[in-house]
């Protein structure tokens, strides 16, 4: 038994194929997913999520969404998520700096909320991808 | 002499206009091309949406329904938001688009207006409508930041029940060919019914919570996808206008070489007649 996992966010189709299990952060806790789950939909927080496909196993950082399982059919609506080795650290770090200059320059509600929350995201990413670091 | 002098003049403005028009329609068919990526690369996540919004909304029990699925009706007026390009020079849309917006504001005499881009943010202040908050569309491909404000004021209105419904005037893409005004009512949401019913769903945290941020983001991807159905829509419109003006400039060029190209030959027909009825005359 196999999970169908799709993962899609309004750039692209991030994640599409058979997997064994899911591991992904909600609201409401952290929660794994193995086939002939019950139908759920729950929200996803922000966080690392996780996927086994045979013995490997593939990290992606993701910042909420929703989540809904039916029928083996697993489909993650993602605002923004991305897989770990896509992650690129130098750029990710360059982010991480200019979002972190903006938020120390007292720049407008709406640029900090922005930086801040880019902030986030590039904390999110780097623990995703030195994960992967360390496994190799 | 003066009238081969004046016909170079026209053939060199026809020209300019004609590069012009070129360059415009180039630049179209690329903004277009882009917007339309952009659509085609959120239609997935869309569909997953809508079939998921769908889901949601219809296990609710009719009593406790989000405002935003069924309307108070208390106040008998609508929010209707239109969209028009920031430029002309894209054919008929415009038009097409204040024709449709007449006829709607005749529709719906109670009505409250957001306008997004200039071409009829003027028109629709200009009769006496109540405009709440206007817009500039801007010339590159709409990006969500856009829909955030507009949602506030939609919010602010909907939910704060100064308005019984939200919609939507825009351009329709049906083709490259053909860009329609169509009138899409955003709020309330109308869910399809699906033919799968009555089926168990676990929903982590409880329904209550995870529908409004649910249809909340619903609401601004309707938005966002008819704010880049109008890009679209304006781009291709622009793109075949500018065609057409650029067909003509060359039609009119050519006109133009002809006529100045016979202008020469006569002027040089009746100098060689001069000069030879000039040398019979001396040798006679």
């Amino acid at each position: 038994m196999t999970l169908n996992l799709e993962i899609v966010t309004p750039e692209k189709v991030v994640f599409k194929d058979e997997v064994n299990e899911v591991v992904v952060p909600t609201t409401s806790g952290e929660i794994a997913i193995l086939p002939n789950h019950i139908s759920l939909l729950s929200q996803i927080a922000p966080g690392e999520m996780t996927i086994k496909k045979g013995g490997t196993q593939d990290s992606l950082a993701i910042t909420g969404g929703f989540l809904d399982v039916h029928n083996n059919n697993v489909s993650i609506l993602a605002d923004y998520a991305i897989r770990s080795e896509d992650i690129e650290i130098a750029k990710v770090e360059e982010a991480q700096k200019r979002a972190e200059k903006v938020m120390q320059e007292k720049a407008s509600d709406q640029d900090f909320a922005l930086a801040e929350a880019q902030f986030r995201r590039t904390i999110l990413e780097l623990k995703v991808a030195s994960k992967r670091r360390r496994k190799i | 002499m003066a009238t081969i002098l004046t016909l170079k003049r026209r053939i060199k403005a026809a020209q300019n206009v004609s590069k012009t028009t070129k360059a415009m329609q180039m630049i179209a068919v690329s903004k277009m091309k882009r917007a339309q990526e952009a659509v085609l690369a959120s239609r997935p996540y869309v569909q997953k949406l809508i079939s998921l919004s769908s889901k949601l909304s219809r296990t609710v029990e009719k009593e406790e329904k989000h405002p935003y699925l069924q309307s108070k009706m208390a106040t008998n007026r609508t929010l209707i938001i239109v969209l028009s390009p920031d430029k002309g020079l894209c054919g008929g849309l415009i038009t097409n688009l204040l024709r449709e917006f007449l006829r709607l504001s005749k529709e719906e005499k109670e009505a409250s207006y957001i306008t997004v881009g200039k071409k009829l943010e003027g028109q629709v202040a200009h009769r006496k409508n109540e405009v709440i908050a206007s817009f500039t569309f801007g010339s590159t491909t709409p990006t969500m930041e856009m829909v955030y404000p507009i949602i506030r004021i939609i919010d602010e209105y909907y939910i704060g029940e100064k308005v019984d419904g939200v919609k939507v005037l825009g351009a329709h893409f049906t083709s490259l060919f053909s860009q329609t005004p169509k009138v899409t009512t955003i709020l309330p949401i109308t869910v399809m019914e699906d033919l799968e019913k009555d089926q168990q769903y676990l929903f982590e945290p409880k329904l209550d919570t995870l529908l409004p941020p649910l249809l909340k983001h619903y609401l601004e991807m309707t938005i966002f996808q008819l704010l880049l159905e109008n890009f679209v829509s304006e781009q291709a419109s622009r793109m075949l206008a500018m065609q057409n003006a650029t067909d003509n400039a060359n039609g009119i060029i050519e006109d133009l070489k002809l006529e100045y190209n016979k202008t020469r030959q006569a002027k040089i027909t009746s100098e060689i007649l001069d000069i030879t009825s000039a040398s019979i005359g001396a040798t006679q």
